[in-house]
C-alpha cells in the first residue's frame, strides 16, 4: 500500500519516538503538526514533552537542541524552510558541528535538523532555495537529502540512530509523492549512494528531488538508444566516491544534476573529485546541471523557465554523446 | 662545381629496401654534411638519412612513397670543386621523382600537431599500440573519443578492401617480421615446456612497491618483475644465454654465450610487432626497468627507436595482457634462443598443503631453440624462474 | 573560599605571563578581577550541573573543578590539556566536571546552556545548567530569544551575568540605552538581582538563593554581578580606553582584597590568610611547571574526533 512522503516520514518519527526514549521533536508548531503536516498527532500519542512547540526563534532552538544533545538527549529539530536556516548557522556551523573537535572528543551532538528546500510554485525567492552546498562545507556536519517517501524513512532512522549531527533536507515537491514501503527493509547506511537505474553510456548523478527528474530523462534518452545510469547520492556530506567512480568506471561520462544553482554547488565538488581521480576514464567533460544564476522568481512561468528539467538533461546527454558537430562553445 | 650522387647507405643488419617518407630538404636548399636531408621507414623503424657531403641539392631521384635499396641513389648534389670530385653520372635508369612534396596532410579538421584526444581514448589507443594521429576523432572539434578508438580497433580486423583495387604491396615491417618467422619455422628447432605462476607475492609486492616509489616515476607491471626474474634466471643457467650460429651442418656452427642478460620484449605497434631489448637488464632494479621499459615502449610506438635497441637479446618475453589467452607458445625470434610467452592473469584454483584456494595464476610457456637448449635445461630454468617469481626476494632500486 | 580566589588570581597572571612570553598561541581573556563571581556561584553547583562559560572563562572553569595542570595545558595547546590541544582558552571543555563548554562566541552558547536545562529536566536529573556571560552579549539576538524560551518552558537555568562595564573596547553606554541587564528579566518573567559582584559574600548568598530556586524548578533566574575587569579585553590589550584614575580605583575594588579585610576584621590572622594564599601560590606553580612540560599533540590526529561515529572518521568530505 503506498502512502505520501509526509505519511512516511510521520512513520518513521513515530517509530523512532517509541524506540528510544532520548528522541525528542521540537520546532515551530511541531506539536501542532508542522507547517506541512509531518508531525501532525505526534504530540498526542507521546506526550507534550517529547513533542515541543517552539517559538520563532531558530537561532535559540538550534543552540537548545544542541545543548540538549550534548547532555543525553536526542532532539529532532524541525526548521521549517532551509531558507531560515540561515538563523540557524552560527549554532549549526559553530557549535554543533565542532563541539565534538573542540572538545577532544569528549562530547558529541546527536542532533538531527529536517528542514525542507526547493521550489514548488510561487514561494518565490526567500521560501524556495536549495542551500546545501553551504553545509558540505562544514567539517562536523553530516548532510543528506532522500529522494523518495521510501528513501527517507530508512535515511531518517538512521540519521537519529547516527550519532552526529545531521541536516535531513527533505524537498517540498517531494512531499505529495506516493510509495510503498518495503517492510523490515535494511535501513540505508548514511554515506552511501544507491544506482537507482543501471545504464551503460552516461552516469547521471542526482540527489533529492531531481532523481526523479532523472529517472524521467533516462526513460526518455532509453528511447532514443542511450543508455543512462542514474546514480541518487542519498548523502551528500560524506560523499559516496566509490559509487560514482564504478559507475564513471563503465560509462567513461559524468552529467551531475541538482536544483541548486549552479555556481559553486555540490555538482563542483563531484565535478572536481571526477575530473582529479577518474581522468583516464572520462571520453567528455564532466557537465553540470543546475539553476542559472538568479534567485527564484515568483511568477510560475518564470520560475519553470529558471529550474533545470528532464529538457536540460536529455539536451546535455545528447551533447555530450554527440558528434563533433555540436560544439558547446 | 661537381655534381655527386647521395646514395642511401646500409641501415641495419638485415637491410633490403626501404620507402622513402619525406624530404627534409628541397631542391635549391643548401645542404651541410652531416645534415638530416630525408627519412626512410626501413623494416623496423623511421630513421633519418643524413647528407654526406655540403653543397646545394639539385635533384631528387626518389620520391616521397617510393622504394630504394640500399645503395641507390636518391639524389644529386652540387658540391665545390674537390680533387677528387666525380664528374656528373649519366642519368640513372630510376624514374623521376615528381617535385619533392610533404606527405599528405592528415585530415583539415585537426589543427598540426597535438591530437585532441578523450582520457580514456588516449589510454586504449596506447594500450593497443594505435597512434591517434591515424585516427579519426567523432568528437566535438576533432576530439578522438573512445569508440573511434574502439571502431579502429575493430576496423583493423574487419576492414573490407575496395572491390576493384589490389592489395598494397607489404609494407617493410609486415615482410621483416613474415621473413624472421619463416626463418624460424624453417632453421630453429623449438619445443616448449610449460608452467603456472602463482602471482600473490608479485602482486603484494607491487603495491607495497609502489608506495616507496617517488611520484613520478612509472608504476611497476608484471612485466618489469618478469624481466629482473628472467635475468637472474639467466645468470643461473648462463647455458641458456647463448645463441647458435652458423651451419648446423658445417665447421663453423658455434653456441655463442651473451656478455649480460640481453632481453627483449614484444611490443604491438601499428603495422606489425616490435622487440625492443633492454641490454643488461641483471644491472638494474625494478623501477629503473619500468622507466627504461616505458621508453622504449614510447619511442618503439613512434618508430624512433635506435638499431642497437633492436637488436642482441638471447631471449624474449611476449605477454599478451588481460586480453591475451590463458596460455599460448611464441616462435623464437631469430638469432635468439628462448621466447616466454605469458598467459593472462587469471583467478585460480590451487590445491596445496591439503587445502583448496584461490589464486592469481598465469601459465608461462617456454619456447627454446633445441639446438642450443634440451629439456633437462629448459625445465631447471622454467622452474627456477616460477620460484624467483613466487619469491620476495626482488631487487627495487 | 579565599584560597579558590587566589588559585583563580594566581592562574590568569601566570596565562598572562606566558602570554607575554610568546609562550602561548592566539590571545586568552583574563578574568582578573572577576574571581567572586565564579567562586561565589560554583560554590552552590554539583559535579553534574552543567556550566556554560565565554572566551573569557578561565575562572569559571577552575571554579566548577577542573584541574589546574590541565586547563592550563589546554591553553599552552598541549596533549593533555583538557581537550587535548584541539579547544584552547575561549573552547575550554571538561565534560567530567560538568563544564560543557566555553565560547568565542559572544552570547553563542547562552541557548546551548538553556538546551542543557531542558535535557536536565526532560530526564528528570535534578541538576541545573548556568551559564556565565558578560553584558556585551545582551547585545545579542540570542540572548533575548533564550531568555524568552528559559522562560516560557521553565528550564532549570541560571544566567549569570557578569557586568562589568565594558564590552570589548567600548563602555556599556555605547552599547545599550540600558544600563543594567536585570531589566531585561522582567518583560520575560524571570526572577532577577543586580549584586556587586566582587563582594564574595554577597555573590554567594544571591547565587545559593537563585539555585536554590531553579533546581526548586521555579524556571530560570538572571542573576547580574556588576564587576570589573582588571586586565583588558585580551592579553596584549593596552587598555588605552581606560584613565589611570580608572585603574586605580579598579584596584580597590579587588575582590580579594575586600574578602582579606572581611576576614581579618572577622579575626582571621594574617598569618592564615598569607598561607593559604601561599598555597594557591604553590598548587599553580606546579601546575604551570608540569604543564610546561607537557607533550605536544601529534600532527597525525589531526583528522581525528571530527565525528563520533567510526565510519565518519577521517573522511575528506
Amino acid at each position: 500500500m503506498e502512502h505520501t512522503f509526509i505519511e512516511i516520514l510521520r512513520r518513521a518519527l513515530d517509530e523512532e519516538l517509541a524506540r528510544d526514549a532520548s528522541v525528542h521533536l521540537l520546532g515551530e508548531d511541531v506539536a501542532a503538526g508542522g507547517a506541512f503536516g509531518v508531525t501532525r498527532g505526534l504530540a498526542q500519542k507521546h506526550g507534550d514533552k517529547r513533542v515541543r512547540n517552539t517559538p520563532i526563534s531558530e537561532a535559540a532552538i538550534t543552540g537548545l537542541a544542541t545543548g540538549a544533545a550534548l547532555c543525553g538527549l536526542r532532539p529532532v529539530l524541525e526548521i521549517m524552510f532551509i531558507d531560515f536556516a540561515t538563523l540557524s548557522m552560527d549554532c549549526l556551523v559553530n557549535q554543533s558541528a565542532k563541539y565534538r573537535y573542540m572538545s577532544g572528543g569528549q562530547l558529541a551532538v546527536p542532533l538531527v535538523v529536517r528542514t525542507q528546500a526547493g521550489a514548488a510554485g510561487g514561494a518565490a525567492a526567500q521560501h524556495s532555495q536549495s542551500l546545501e552546498a553551504w553545509f558540505i562545507h562544514v567539517p562536523g556536519l553530516v548532510v543528506v537529502a532522500p529522494s523518495s517517501p521510501a528513501e527517507a524513512y530508512g535515511l531518517l532512522k538512521s540519521a537519529i540512530r547516527l550519532g552526529d549531527p545531521v541536516l535531513f533536507i527533505e524537498h517540498k515537491r517531494l512531499y505529495t509523492m506516493k510509495e510503498a514501503l518495503v517492510e523490515d527493509a535494511a535501513l540505508p547506511p548514511i554515506g552511501k549512494a544507491r544506482v537507482a537505474r543501471a545504464g551503460a553510456d552516461v552516469s547521471l548523478i542526482a540527489y533529492s528531488a531531481m532523481v526523479r527528474t532523472a529517472l524521467e530523462a533516462a526513460e526518455r534518452l532509453a528511447r532514443a538508444g542511450v543508455s543512462v545510469e542514474v546514480i541518487d547520492l542519498r548523502t551528500l556530506l560524506p560523499l559516496d566516491m566509490q559509487t560514482i567512480a564504478a559507475s564513471v568506471r563503465r560509462t567513461h561520462r559524468a552529467v551531475i544534476a541538482h536544483e541548486a544553482v549552479l555556481n559553486g554547488g555540490v555538482g563542483a565538488e563531484i565535478a572536481a573529485r571526477i575530473g582529479d581521480e577518474l581522468f583516464d576514464e572520462l571520453d567528455a567533460p564532466v557537465r553540470r546541471i543546475g539553476c542559472p544564476f538568479a534567485p527564484i522568481p515568483f511568477a510560475p512561468e518564470l520560475e519553470l523557465a529558471l529550474l533545470p528539467g528532464v529538457e536540460a538533461i536529455e539536451r546535455a546527454v545528447h551533447e555530450l554523446l554527440g558528434a563533433a558537430a555540436q560544439p558547446r562553445e | 662545381m661537381a655534381r655527386v650522387a647521395l646514395e642511401i647507405p646500409k641501415i641495419g643488419l638485415v637491410m633490403d629496401a626501404v620507402r622513402v617518407t619525406r624530404w627534409l630538404k628541397g631542391v635549391g636548399d643548401l645542404l651541410k654534411a652531416g645534415e638530416p636531408l630525408l627519412e626512410v621507414e626501413t623494416e623496423k623503424s623511421l630513421v633519418e638519412i643524413d647528407a654526406a657531403v655540403a653543397g646545394r641539392l639539385a635533384e631528387i631521384l626518389v620520391g616521397a612513397d617510393q622504394e630504394a635499396r640500399v645503395g641507390d641513389p636518391v639524389a644529386w648534389v652540387d658540391v665545390a670543386d674537390a680533387p677528387d670530385a666525380q664528374p656528373p653520372a649519366p642519368a640513372p635508369p630510376l624514374q623521376r621523382a615528381a617535385a619533392p612534396e610533404l606527405p599528405a596532410r592528415p585530415p583539415a579538421a585537426r589543427a598540426p600537431g597535438r591530437v585532441r584526444s578523450s582520457p580514456v581514448a588516449r589510454r586504449l589507443a596506447t594500450e593497443h599500440g594505435l597512434d591517434l594521429r591515424g585516427i579519426d576523432g567523432s568528437g566535438p572539434r576533432g576530439r578522438v573519443q573512445l569508440a573511434d578508438v574502439k571502431r579502429a580497433i575493430d576496423g583493423a580486423a574487419t576492414a573490407a578492401p575496395p572491390a576493384a583495387a589490389a592489395p598494397p604491396a607489404l609494407a617493410p615491417m609486415r615482410r621483416a617480421l613474415a621473413r624472421a618467422m619463416s626463418l624460424s619455422n624453417a632453421t630453429v628447432p623449438q619445443f616448449t615446456v610449460e608452467r603456472a605462476v602463482d602471482w600473490t607475492v608479485v602482486e603484494t609486492l607491487r603495491t607495497q612497491f609502489a608506495a616507496t616509489l617517488a611520484p613520478e616515476s612509472p608504476r611497476l607491471s608484471i612485466n618489469d618483475f618478469l624481466l629482473q626474474a628472467v635475468a637472474r634466471a639467466l645468470d643461473e643457467h648462463p647455458a641458456m644465454n647463448a645463441t647458435f650460429t652458423g651451419d648446423v651442418n658445417g665447421p663453423d656452427a658455434r653456441v655463442v654465450p651473451a656478455s649480460g642478460a640481453h632481453i627483449g620484449f614484444v611490443i604491438a605497434v601499428a603495422n606489425g610487432l616490435l622487440v625492443p631489448v633492454l641490454h643488461h637488464v641483471e644491472r638494474f632494479g625494478l623501477a629503473e626497468l619500468a622507466r627504461l621499459r616505458r621508453e622504449c615502449v614510447e619511442r618503439g610506438l613512434q618508430g624512433r627507436l635506435r638499431r642497437e635497441e633492436l637488436e642482441g637479446a638471447t631471449f624474449s618475453i611476449s605477454n599478451l595482457g588481460a586480453r591475451g589467452p590463458d596460455r599460448f607458445a611464441a616462435m623464437i625470434n631469430p638469432p635468439e634462443s628462448a621466447i616466454l610467452a605469458v598467459g593472462r592473469q587469471r583467478d585460480g584454483v590451487v590445491a596445496r598443503d591439503g587445502g583448496v584456494h584461490v589464486r592469481r595464476l598465469s601459465d608461462l610457456t617456454l619456447t627454446v631453440d633445441h639446438r642450443v637448449v634440451d629439456g633437462r635445461l629448459a625445465s631447471d630454468f622454467l622452474a627456477r624462474l616460477v620460484e624467483i617469481l613466487e619469491s620476495r626476494d626482488w631487487h627495487l632500486g | 573560599m579565599y584560597h579558590a580566589l587566589w588559585r583563580i588570581r594566581l592562574f590568569e597572571e601566570q596565562v598572562q605571563r606566558l602570554a607575554g612570553a610568546g609562550q602561548i598561541p592566539g590571545f586568552p581573556h583574563l578574568s582578573t578581577g572577576q574571581e567572586a563571581v565564579a567562586v561565589g556561584v560554583c560554590a552552590h553547583l554539583r559535579r553534574e550541573d552543567a556550566l556554560f562559560t565565554s572566551h573569557r572563562g578561565h575562572g569559571h572553569v577552575l571554579a566548577k573543578g577542573s584541574g589546574l595542570e590541565q586547563t592550563l595545558a589546554e591553553i599552552l595547546g598541549r596533549d593533555s590539556g583538557l581537550c587535548h590541544g584541539r579547544g584552547g582558552s575561549m573552547h575550554l571543555v571538561d565534560a567530567a566536571n560538568g563544564v560543557l563548554g566555553a565560547t568565542g562566541v559572544v552570547g553563542g552558547n547562552l541557548a546551548l546552556a538553556a538546551g542543557a536545562a531542558w535535557a536536565a529536566q526532560a530526564q528528570a536529573t535534578g541538576s541545573i545548567s548556568v551559564v556565565f556571560f558578560g553584558d556585551g552579549a545582551t547585545g545579542a539576538g540570542a540572548f533575548h530569544e533564550t531568555l524568552n524560551l528559559a522562560s516560557l518552558w521553565r528550564l532549570p537555568l541560571l544566567l549569570v551575568c557578569e557586568n562589568n562595564g565594558v564590552a570589548e573596547f567600548t563602555s556599556r553606554e555605547e552599547h545599550s540605552t540600558v544600563k543594567h541587564v536585570s531589566s531585561f528579566a522582567a518583560p520575560y518573567a524571570i526572577p532577577t538581582q543586580t549584586i556587586d559582584g566582587n563582594d564574595l559574600p554577597a555573590v554567594h548568598a544571591a547565587a545559593r538563593d537563585a539555585i536554590e530556586g531553579v533546581r526548586r524548578g521555579a524556571g530560570p533566574y538572571l542573576l547580574e554581578c556588576m564587576t570589573y575587569r582588571m586586565a583588558g579585553h585580551y592579553v596584549g590589550d593596552a587598555q588605552q580606553y581606560r584613565s589611570k584614575e580608572e585603574l586605580a580605583a579598579i584596584r580597590e575594588k579587588c575582590p580579594i582584597e575586600r574578602l582579606k579585610k572581611r576576614l581579618a576584621a572577622q579575626g582571621v590572622a594574617a598569618a592564615e590568610l598569607d598561607a593559604i594564599a601561599d598555597r594557591a601560590r604553590q598548587e599553580v606553580e606546579q601546575a604551570v611547571a608540569r604543564a610546561r612540560a607537557a607533550l605536544r599533540p601529534d600532527p597525525a590526529s589531526v583528522l581525528a574526533d571530527v565525528y563520533r561515529s567510526p565510519a565518519l572518521h577521517g573522511i575528506r568530505g
